[in-house]
């Protein structure tokens, strides 16, 4: 197997969900109602249990503890796309990253549970029920507050075209592409991109939202190479604070 | 004077006050409630778990979904609209409710399914008994009484006519195979108070 190819692979994805969960996090308590509140909380917290258990196949290819992966980094040496570093802004900015990042994830998850590097197919196979839910979940808010009164549509549309730069940079590729695919590892971005595209068209196309012509965006690359966004670092210092007190400590 | 926290997503909302202003419109903006009900293993019947507030009933099923099945497996869950769910009285003492439903006096052409639950235990949840074809909830009791009655006491019905209830569908039940380790979530596992007591004790030494 190649291995540096599947640590690349690992990495951007492990950083993603860590990275986003705990954005998605930052709801908690201040979500729109109580159910919803405890609904994205919930996932926030399947999205980091996802990126442990993507630092622990890390772990044991030779990289470091998932704690220490996931808390003593800097920003240029994460690999989220910058979609995920984005601050949570209202919640339709946030239902509607929730909504294409997860189709993303499920494609790629679904792809993924046929690998053959056997122990990211069976990792998989576990996370591709988690994120079905997810998706579920922002597929019926999309619906709901995509037909729902001119408010809802135009802060969804406003924030759909905000983020669909920013979603492509999710399929930035990278220097493993053709290993990965030769090797039966991954399909490779292109294919889930293309794939994501259909889906999210389909779920847009049953609301009153309008999708921009794709030709016509600029994806916002370099997450995937460690150049993000002035939102990473802050991020980054909020979470690890607890664990730089003291990085010995036992929880 | 914005509210400083030591939450910084709390000091990030730059309130100036932490009363609602808004509280009675709030109450009026309240969403209705669905009941709730899930199946923990395949073959162990449904039975009632609580509500959500939700607009409508699909986006109450994903409510329910983290609320009601995110901690224990879980392996079915359904939900219908407080006002579709028709309850007979509870009844006193060891009194089977059943005794008191009586035979309508018409019968309707037209019927349909009806899902039938029972309260078997007081102060416990009621659990589903089986579906009876019928054309109204009083024709769905007295098909239930004939179907269901034993010689154990029910001592409140529920009944629902199946077309008023969203299920998830077969073909998701994966959504509850998941990451198995997920002690994380529990409080109880970060064992606080254990920590505390040694943190006490190491300080009175």
């Amino acid at each position: 197997m190649n291995t540096p190819a599947i640590k690349d692979l690992l990495y951007k994805m492990a950083d993603d969900q860590l990275i986003l969960g705990h954005r998605n996090s930052e709801w908690t308590g201040f979500g729109p109602v109580l159910e919803e509140d405890i609904a994205f909380s919930s996932m926030a917290q399947d999205k980091i249990g996802q990126s442990q258990a993507l630092y622990q196949l890390l772990h044991e290819l030779g990289e470091a503890e998932p704690d220490t992966i996931a808390f003593t980094r800097n920003a240029e040496q994460f690999h989220n796309c910058q979609l995920t570093e984005l601050p949570i802004g209202e919640y339709d900015f946030s239902l509607i990253r929730h909504f294409l990042f997860d189709h993303a994830e499920l494609i790629r998850f679904e792809m993924l549970a046929n690998s053959r590097y056997e122990p990211l197919a069976q990792l998989a196979r576990k996370i591709k029920g988690e994120i079905k839910y997810h998706v579920m979940h922002a597929n019926t808010w999309i619906k709901q507050l995509g037909n729902a009164n001119e408010e809802s549509i135009s802060r969804l549309q406003n924030s759909l075209e905000y983020a669909l730069p920013y979603a492509l940079g999710i399929f930035e590729e990278g220097a493993h592409e053709e290993a990965l695919q030769s090797e039966g590892i991954f399909p490779g971005e292109k294919a889930v991109m293309e794939e994501w595209k259909k889906r999210i068209s389909e779920r847009i196309e049953q609301t009153a939202l309008r999708l921009p012509d794709f030709s016509q965006l600029q994806p916002v690359y370099g997450g995937r190479k460690g150049q993000h966004s002035e939102h990473l670092q802050p991020l980054l210092d909020e979470m690890s604070e607890v664990f730089r007190i003291d990085p010995t400590a036992e929880w | 004077m914005t509210i400083q926290s030591l939450d910084p997503r709390v000091s990030r909302l730059g309130l100036t006050s932490l009363q609602n202003d808004d509280a009675e419109q709030a109450t009026v903006n309240q969403f209705p409630t669905f009941q709730v009900f899930t199946q923990k293993k395949e073959d162990k019947p449904f039975e009632h778990g609580g509500i959500v507030h939700a607009p409508n009933i699909e986006m109450a099923l994903i409510f329910a979904k983290e609320q009601y099945s995110r901690r224990f497996t879980c392996s079915g869950l359904a939900v219908a609209a407080t006002t579709s769910v028709k309850t007979t009285d509870v009844s006193e003492n060891k009194e089977d409710i059943y005794n008191l439903i009586q035979e309508p006096a018409v019968s309707s052409s037209e019927k349909e399914p009806y899902e039938i639950f029972h309260l078997n235990k007081r102060g416990k949840q009621t659990v589903y008994a089986g579906s009876v074809e019928a054309g109204s909830f009083e024709e769905a009791a007295w098909e239930a009484k004939k179907a269901f009655q034993n010689d154990k006491p029910v001592y409140n019905l529920w009944l629902i006519r199946r077309n008023d209830i969203l299920f998830i569908d077969e073909e998701d039940k994966d959504i509850w195979a998941t990451l198995g380790d997920k002690k994380y979530r529990d409080a109880l596992d970060y064992k606080a108070t254990d920590k505390i007591k040694a943190f006490k004790e190491e300080q009175n030494r």
